[in-house]
């Protein structure tokens, strides 16, 4: 049997200062390719969770780990953070917060030149790097000098052009205006197409129901839900209680059927839904 | 705008970072070796051709003047008040007299503010500061060091816009930043004190994006600007070698038959730090007065 991309098994976690664990007894997996959405609440551990994935927790954000997580096989707290780079990519919220370089190509460059990728090939990565993320031409230009969407695809382009197999990113467009979150969703479209393994924590559940094969549900620290991102947003009477909500299509379909007791099969998408409710409806 | 590297197309320019180190060392070396006015100021003037060669003589002048303002202040006190003097050169209003041992031991220390500040100026403005970082990292200097001196240049910007949007919101909740002199100085407070923290939340940051990038891997790394020594650098060093030499030989045989350091020099040069300085005040005055009656700015 294959090793599973990312293989999380009873993992708990607390930080120093909190006496309640703030991930509890996680268990989730993810196959090559797959995309998974996270969501919950703010506060909920969607960050640490995410963190704990490339070690950064708990190795330079310290606190008490129980259980595993695996990346490809082999065991995240057996590696350092430095290591894991190179199998996981990670974006962070703040878009100015992931740049120290003086031009876009050495930004893209730094983290090549911390694996040794010879110079020659850190010219065609750049290249490749800023095609996938729409940054072409801006080789000279100052990270300062970009727009917020831009420089959340910097950060992108940054982290892919360390050819890391998965790509972790975490509220990659809650900083942005909505053309930004475009920009940024419309790479991370590409990535899927590249068979890339990825993790999203975003709030915008339309974006995750499109984009994500699996949606893990995080409330408090414990999972309430892991499944195929159509079969956690259908499950709308459980995205309430928890304080969350389903894509705007299936909210309609979903207060559509309570208002008017009918039956009509909830959908994510809104093809599907239109078809849905054609069909009932006619 | 991201740091006082003004990218420019020269010789100087393509000299490399480790070149351009031992240049400073030179120059501050220099200064110490010659000390005399007259040698100084020749000095001074010799380094001026290669302000010119980097292309960057109008950044330079602009960065040099906060140094004249050093200069004036240095000579004018001391020439007059300094005690090692005891022949008087000349006199102003007011019955203050300028002393020739004063005004040359502040001529001295001014010329040597100007020479260093012109080798500095020079550096900073022609390297790239990526390059400094790999060439120190060549010299063996540890690459965490490197990439602190790296990220210092960088941050300053990012400080400095942080510091207007600090400054603009605490004026969005009536703080007075335009107000009296000491006014402005205990609103420091409420600026410095957000800063900081902004300013340390994003250093925190930054440190758990490096490390997602491999920064504190072992192992050997990478850059993507190559810098390298060439014939251009050995020509460089060469030459400084050789002016170096003839310094220590003016030094050691010369200075007793070779008097240029006379009266007149020494006051034509304070006269010319004045005029210049007056002509900064002139400038100044004129801006402020312009934006008073323009509005803008
Ligand atoms: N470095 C830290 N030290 C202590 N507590 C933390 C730290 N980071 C986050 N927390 C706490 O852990 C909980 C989960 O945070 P986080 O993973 O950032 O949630 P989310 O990303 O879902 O908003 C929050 O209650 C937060 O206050
Ligand atoms: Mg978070």
């Amino acid at each position: 049997m294959a090793a599973k991309a990312i293989e999380v098994n009873n993992l708990t976690f607390s930080y120093p200062d909190t006496d309640e664990p703030v991930l509890k007894d996680i268990n989730f997996s993810i196959n090559h390719g797959e995309i998974l959405g996270i969501i919950g609440p703010t506060g909920a551990g969607k960050s640490t969770l995410a963190m704990c994935v490339n070690g950064l927790v708990p190795q330079v954000i310290n606190g008490e780990m129980e259980g595993t997580v695996k990346v490809n096989g082999s065991e995240v707290s057996e590696s350092s953070v430095a290591k894991m780079s190179e199998d996981v990519g990670f974006v962070f919220q703040e878009p100015e917060n992931q740049l120290s370089q003086m031009t876009i190509e050495e930004e893209v460059a730094f983290g090549m030149g911390n694996l040794g990728v010879p110079r020659d090939d850190m010219r065609v990565r750049i290249t490749d790097a800023l095609e996938q993320v729409g940054l072409t031409g801006f080789e000279k230009r100052s990270p300062l000098a970009l727009s917020g969407g831009q420089q959340q695809r910097l950060a992108i382009a940054a982290v892919l052009a360390m050819r890391p197999s998965i790509m972790i990113m975490d509220e990659p467009t809650s900083m942005l205006d909505p053309k930004g979150k475009n920009e940024v969703y419309d790479v991370l479209k590409n990535l899927k197409d590249y068979g890339m393994t990825g993790i999203i924590i975003d709030h915008e559940v339309e974006r995750i129901a499109a984009y994500c094969d699996k949606v893990l549900v995080l409330y408090e620290g414990e999972v309430q839900m892991f499944a195929p991102s159509e079969e956690v947003f259908t499950n709308i009477k459980k995205m309430h209680e928890l304080t969350l909500n389903a894509p705007q299509v299936t909210e309609f379909l979903s207060s559509y059927n309570q208002a008017f007791g009918k039956d009509v099969k909830l959908s994510t998408t809104l093809e599907e839904a239109v078809d849905n409710f054609e069909s009932v409806c006619k | 705008m991201n740091s006082l590297y003004m990218p420019k197309d020269s010789l100087i320019h393509s000299l490399d970072p480790r070149t351009k180190m031992l240049f400073v060392v030179f120059v501050v070396a220099s200064s110490f070796i010659l000390n005399d006015p007259a040698l100084q100021l020749v000095f001074l003037v010799a380094l001026f051709p290669l302000v010119v060669m980097a292309k960057v003589v109008k950044p330079y002048l602009i960065s040099i003047q906060f140094l004249l303002l050093f200069a004036v202040l240095i000579m004018t006190v001391h020439g007059i008040y300094n005690p090692i003097g005891v022949t008087p050169v000349f006199e102003i209003f007011g019955g203050l007299t300028f002393k020739y041992e004063s005004m040359v031991y502040a001529s001295v220390m001014s010329f040597r503010i100007l020479v260093i500040g012109t080798a500095a100026v020079l550096f900073v403005m022609t390297t790239h500061p990526s390059d400094m970082a790999s060439a120190l990292v060549k010299w063996k200097v540890p690459h965490s060091f490197a990439f602190i001196l790296l990220s210092t240049f960088q941050i300053i910007p990012i400080i400095a816009r942080e510091a207007k949007i600090v400054m603009e919101a605490q004026q969005a909740r009536c703080l007075d930043v335009k107000g009296s002199l000491i006014q402005r100085v205990k609103n420091l407070v409420p600026m410095f004190a957000p800063l900081f923290i902004i300013t340390f939340m994003k250093v925190h940051q930054l440190s758990y994006v490096l490390e997602c990038r491999a920064f504190s891997r072992k192992g050997e790394k990478t850059s993507l600007r190559e810098t390298k020594i060439g014939s251009l650098d050995y020509t460089f060093l060469l030459g400084m070698l050789g002016f170096l030499a003839f310094e220590i030989y003016l030094k050691l045989f010369m200075m007793g038959s070779l008097q240029l350091t006379t009266d007149a020099l020494l006051t034509y040069s304070l006269f010319g730090t004045w005029i210049v300085f007056g002509f900064m005040i002139i400038k100044f005055v004129v801006k402020q007065f312009q934006g008073k009656i323009g509005g803008a700015n």
